[in-house]
């Protein structure tokens, strides 16, 4: 939490000022009760009328005093907490933006949209707490004792026994209680478990006939989340009347204390009213800076999230400028690239070197975890190269400055992913200056002008949060046509077919054809009918390049690539093509 | 404060209200009783100031030679009433906790029987995420608001009116002085609190947005590189977030200048007491005991005022929330079964489809006119581009949807005249969406069958071909799995349901094929444990392998809802028609 109060500097003074506004409240306020002693001491005791005017009259500008700092207090902290959390989510937001996928996969997206907004959310709860009550608490605590004190010095005594009593029941309490919160947090999450997997596996359920023994579950598990609160209830609700006897114990300790030292100064009349509301507003302000420690370490659990990921290091520096002279013609070049996860975990890339050339299709085909997707994903340096180099248009892509290699690359993931805005402008991504021309050519590549054509508005239709109103297969061809808008050297295509269905996959291969002339293509694929006429397809697996070459020369040397054959087709179309290729 | 209180509006109050009421009906008489136990505390609470004003009188009427017998009784009532007073208020609030936590209880269980009582078009129609705030959120606040609202609004009042009669046997000038104070802080601070409303219910609607964004840039997290769309992303981020800055800071000065408020109000009163009480003191009106009870009732007089006019708002949000639980609760449920209903004794497996016609939201047709004879034992293969309502059969079939009109029947009887159980138990179904429940292995593969013996389910584990990953698991057929585990593949999940419906052993299957994300080998081991599933048994594929296409006996080739085309692969190969293009097409043979 404390590391996080450096996003306050830059309103320090802010700060300050409020510091004092504050200050000058809990002075004023804490006056009131002074001055009311004195009416009844040199007033009322001895019937001067005047005194007691003129007491009111000063009361009345402490008021007045006390609210004008009260306001500007209000305002301030307000101010500075808001700002305060504007600045923490930018911040974060900016340092997601700048991860790798690796720093991604670490955290999960979940987990990074949780701590942008809930995370910093309690953290601001806190802050703005902190800002009132925690800079108000203390100064009442400290002005209330020293006016306390002075006030009447034979009864301070009683502030001890007052706030002794305040702290150790709030201590005991906390203290049967505390432990049992963590038990607490987790029968709620597994209610809210068995609920969510009531709704995600409810044809399942149905299915079965199990509701019954759903219903079972939730009960038991609701029961003893039942039980537990009735006893957390049972100790918690003892706070309030304990606090209470307290209170009025404390009075009565006053008045009676205040009533036997009347024999010796008669003032002890006004002072132990006044003592008594000034015992009540120290014995206040411990309870408020009790309150705060439970509610601390609950956003310091956020603080400390959001910390974690303020301090993780950039995996990946960008150099300003890109540093020698690209070829002519778009090239990829992998050159004995290893990758690992960690330096601890197993390779997920062993040693694999090809070359893709301009005009030329390089193919990516190998089972789950073959590491198909990640050797892809280094050429953005999404995921950065153990070992070995990768190098476009003849450079290595660590010289690249980041928007010249970004440039260069037209990419399109496994799944369509689409912003909120119209047709237009996710098309346009890329490529900000793209003309309408641009747009609707490469939607028609893309095979999308049909259902573009049949949404209302065309390409200025609505697209809302992540695509949500368009289908998956129309999500991936507007993916497709993203890409192709931003002219890029090189196409990655990470499995984007798989969503299409098999007629339009053929002709959106085909309609690519002259826009991929000069330009390099590398394609992640399963299925064998995707990537059968591509100029090179590289085999993988486990990480390891197995083989190289054409289709017909993969089915003749490669025992890898005839395996995932045969797995897509009958053993007469397999024994046909295996035919093929030996001729 | 703050984000609870813009949680938002009920639509339909009276609803709210009704169905709020009707529900804590079983809880009358102990929320009754401590509704007494509240006025009990409060009333023994009030006299407090009085007795110690009461001691001081003493003190300064006997003065020098203090009645220190008079004030020792006084002080001992004290003692006494502020001990009487904590005990009652400790006895409501344990009343009220246990009646509120059970009350949750019920209620939360309430909602999980009716999720499996609504059809399954309300979820298709409704988000996960919505039921689950009902479940947990609004539930929250609708019973920690009432019983807070109890216990508060009955404190209060009786605080009041009781402070209210003190102070006017005290002094009818300074009360009415008082008095006249309260009802105008009331009415600003409540005027600043609809402005700190309309800035809090802007504050959320901003989060939201900017929420919304912050997914979806996350999500989009790859393409906005790719794209070098960062500053842009940045820039739009940062439009939302000063956005919501303005409204939060506006928000939090507005609610937090009612504290402020009533304490400027509260200190007029204050000095208004004290200056008037010390006149009529000096000529003799009044008695300084009296003074110092008065002051201290004026203090206690101003809090259960802010706390009723707070009860305002909160009753806002438990309203709110009553109807979005109880809304939830009054849905529509699946129409009862037939009584009595049909029974197959032995089922064969003859499936039939008389003239079917569906549709989703009653105007566009996704079935149309459906008609086929499934003879038993056969399997079926429903083949056809998205949306041409292959999985719409599926619903059908499993009746978690009704056809508009037509019928579909088994072994000759027709499934709405049956048990939806009894249907539903004709069936082993195996989905894409491999959902698993958390708990161990075992547990999830004998879900199917609840008597399921350790050996039942080891045979059905081998014959899906899991068993071995099963084996390799650290705990075996004990180790823990959930939805979102990661500690086995996409593809053994699919065995691992693949083998639950194994352990079924129902007459007929469904099955849905997952398309992608599955390596080589364990499709095989996929494929073939699937055809172990379907074997002499009458089955619906929705089929995505071309082996499985190829060997069905019966192929039904969709399109906009309707079969265009029927039979087995050769022949429809050779037909050269809907099929044959679509085939062709996937892997392109010249």
């Amino acid at each position: 939490m404390l590391k996080l109060i450096r996003f306050l500097k830059p309103y320090w003074w802010r700060v300050g000022l409020l510091l004092v506004a504050t200050g000058g409240q809990v002075y004023a306020t804490l006056q009131l009760p002074a001055l009311m002693a004195d009416i009844i001491n040199n007033g009322i005791v001895v019937g001067d009328m005047d005194h007691v005017w003129q007491d009111g009259w000063w009361m009345l500008l402490l008021v007045a005093i006390s609210a004008a700092a009260s306001f500007a207090a209000s305002y301030l902290s307000a101010k500075v907490g808001a700002y305060f959390s504007r600045d923490l989510r930018a911040a974060i937001f900016a340092k997601v933006l700048q991860f790798n996928m690796n720093d991604m996969k670490q955290y999960s997206t979940a987990s990074l949209i949780t701590r942008t907004t809930n995370d910093v959310n309690q953290v601001q709860m806190i802050i703005t707490l902190m800002l009132t009550m925690m800079l108000r608490a203390p100064l009442f605590c400290i002005l209330g004792l020293v006016m306390a004190i002075q006030t009447a010095p034979e009864m301070s005594w009683i502030i001890v026994v007052g706030i002794t009593a305040v702290v150790a029941s709030s201590a005991i309490i906390l203290s049967i209680v505390g432990p049992k919160f963590k038990i607490f947090q987790g029968l709620v999450d597994r209610v809210t478990l068995i609920t969510r997997e009531n709704l995600t596996g409810l044809r399942v359920i149905r299915a079965f006939n199990n509701e019954e023994l759903e219903r079972k579950k939730f009960n038991k598990t609701n029961s003893e989340l039942t039980r537990l609160l009735i006893f957390i209830d049972r100790v918690l609700e003892l706070q309030n009347p304990l606090i209470n006897i307290i209170f009025n114990g404390t009075s009565l300790l006053c008045a009676w204390v205040g009533l036997s030292l009347l024999n010796q100064d008669f003032a002890y009349l006004g002072n132990m009213t006044a003592f008594s509301e000034y015992v009540t507003f120290v014995m206040m302000s411990f309870l408020m800076l009790s309150m705060m420690f439970v509610m601390l370490p609950r956003a310091n659990v956020s603080a400390g999230r959001i910390n974690e990921l303020l301090k993780a290091k950039d995996s990946i520096r960008w150099p300003a400028e890109t540093k020698g002279v690209p070829e002519k013609q778009p090239s990829v070049e992998f050159k004995k690239v290893c990758f690992s996860y960690s330096d601890a975990s197993e390779k997920v890339l062993d040693n694999v070197s090809f070359r893709a050339e301009a005009g030329q299709t390089t193919a990516f085909i190998g089972s789950t975890g073959s590491g198909k997707s990640t050797l892809i994903n280094l050429v953005p340096r999404f995921y950065e190269a153990t070992s070995g180099e990768i190098l476009i248009d003849g450079i290595n892509i660590r010289d690249f400055a980041k928007d010249d290699l970004m440039r260069r690359i037209g990419l399109v993931p496994q799944h369509g992913v689409l912003f909120a805005g119209t047709v237009r402008s996710n098309i346009a991504f890329g490529a900000p200056n793209a003309s309408d021309e641009d747009v609707k050519h490469a939607a028609e590549i893309a095979q999308a002008t049909g259902f573009i054509g049949r949404m209302s508005g065309g390409y200025d239709a609505h697209i809302s949060q992540g695509g949500t109103n368009v289908s998956g297969g129309q999500k991936q061809r507007l993916s497709i046509a993203r890409a192709i808008c931003k002219k890029p050297d090189i196409f990655i295509f990470d499995d984007s077919f798989s969503a299409l269905d098999m007629k339009t996959d053929k002709k959106l291969r085909e309609a690519l054809k002259p826009v991929t002339a000069n330009a390099v293509v590398l394609i992640v694929a399963q299925r064998v009918s995707t990537i059968r006429d591509a100029g090179q397809i590289v085999v993988l697996d486990k990480g390891r390049m197995v083989g190289k070459g054409t289709h017909q020369e993969l089915l003749r040397d490669c025992e890898v690539y005839r395996s995932i054959v045969k797995s897509q087709l009958s053993d007469a179309e397999y024994r046909k093509e295996i035919h093929g290729a030996a001729k | 404060m703050g984000p609870q209180n813009s949680y938002g509006r009920a639509k339909n109050k009276k609803f709210a209200w009704k169905e709020f009421r009707h529900s804590i009906k079983p809880y009358v008489w102990p929320i009754i009783l401590s509704v007494l136990l509240a006025i009990g505390s409060a009333m023994s609470g009030l006299f407090i100031p009085k007795l110690l004003g009461d001691m001081t009188n003493i003190a300064v009427s006997t003065y020098p030679e203090i009645d220190w017998g008079a004030i020792s009784g006084k002080a001992i009532t004290v003692v006494v009433l502020f001990c009487i007073a904590a005990a009652l208020n400790y006895a409501q609030a344990f009343i009220l906790a246990v009646v509120s936590a059970n009350y949750t209880k019920d209620l939360r269980n309430r909602v999980l029987d009716k999720i499996g009582r609504l059809p399954i078009a309300y979820f298709d129609k409704h988000k996960y995420g919505d039921t689950l705030s009902r479940m947990m959120n609004d539930i929250d606040v609708l019973t920690t608001s009432m019983s807070q609202e109890i216990a508060d609004v009955s404190l209060s009042i009786t605080m009041l009116v009781g402070v209210m009669t003190l102070m006017l046997t005290i002094s009818v000038p300074l009360s009415l002085i008082s008095f006249i104070v309260v009802p105008i802080s009331v009415f600003v601070v409540g005027k600043i609190a609809t402005f700190a409303q309309k800035y809090f219910r802007e504050q959320q609607a901003t989060l939201g947005v900017l929420n919304s964004k912050i997914e979806e840039d996350y999500a989009g997290h790859v393409i906005i590189k790719s794209n070098s769309y960062e500053g842009a992303a940045m820039a739009s981020f940062g439009e939302t977030n000063q956005k919501l800055t303005r409204a939060a800071t506006l928000a939090q000065i507005f609610s937090s200048l009612s504290f402020p408020v009533t304490h400027v109000f509260t200190n007029i009163g204050y000095i208004a007491v004290c200056v008037l009480g010390g006149m009529f003191v000096i000529e003799g009106r009044m008695d300084i005991g009296s003074i110092q009870a008065f002051i201290q009732y004026v203090s206690r007089f101003n809090r259960p005022i802010t706390e009723v006019a707070s009860t305002v708002s909160t009753i806002q949000a438990l309203l709110a929330a009553s109807e979005r639980v109880f809304e939830f609760l009054a849905e529509p449920e699946e129409e009862p079964d037939a009584e009595p209903a049909l029974t197959v004794p032995n089922v064969k497996g003859e499936v039939e489809f008389h003239d079917v016609c569906f549709s989703y939201d009653g105007t566009t047709p996704t079935i149309k006119h459906f008609s086929v004879k499934v003879a038993p034992g056969t399997n079926v293969a429903i083949v056809g581009p998205t949306g041409a309502g292959k999985t719409t059969i599926i619903n059908l079939l499993m009746r978690f949807y009704e056809p508009d009109s037509g019928y579909i029947t088994v072994d000759g009887a027709p499934i709405r005249e049956m048990r939806r159980s009894d249907v539903r138990a004709m069936f082993g179904m195996v989905l894409q969406d491999t959902w698993l429940f958390s708990g161990t292995v075992e547990e999830n593969l004998r879900y199917g069958k609840r008597g399921a013996t350790l050996e039942e389910i080891k045979r059905a584990a081998d014959s899906s071909n899991v068993e071995h990953v099963i084996e390799a698991l650290p705990k075996g057929y004990k180790t823990e799995i959930s939805e979102d585990s990661d500690n086995i593949s996409a593809g053994e999940k699919q065995l691992l349901t693949i083998a639950r419906a194994m352990v079924a052993n129902p007459p007929m299957m469904i099955l849905d094929e997952a398309t992608s994300n599955v390596d080589t080998r364990t499709e095989h081991l996929i494929q073939d444990s699937l055809e172990n599933l379907t074997e002499g048994r009458t089955s619906f594929v929705i089929a995505h392998r071309l082996s499985t296409i190829r060997n069905a006996d019966l192929i039904l080739v969709m399109r906009d809802g309707e079969i265009v085309e029927q039979g087995n692969h050769h022949k429809l190969l050779a037909a050269g028609g809907f099929y044959a293009e679509l085939y062709n097409s996937q892997f392109a043979e010249n």
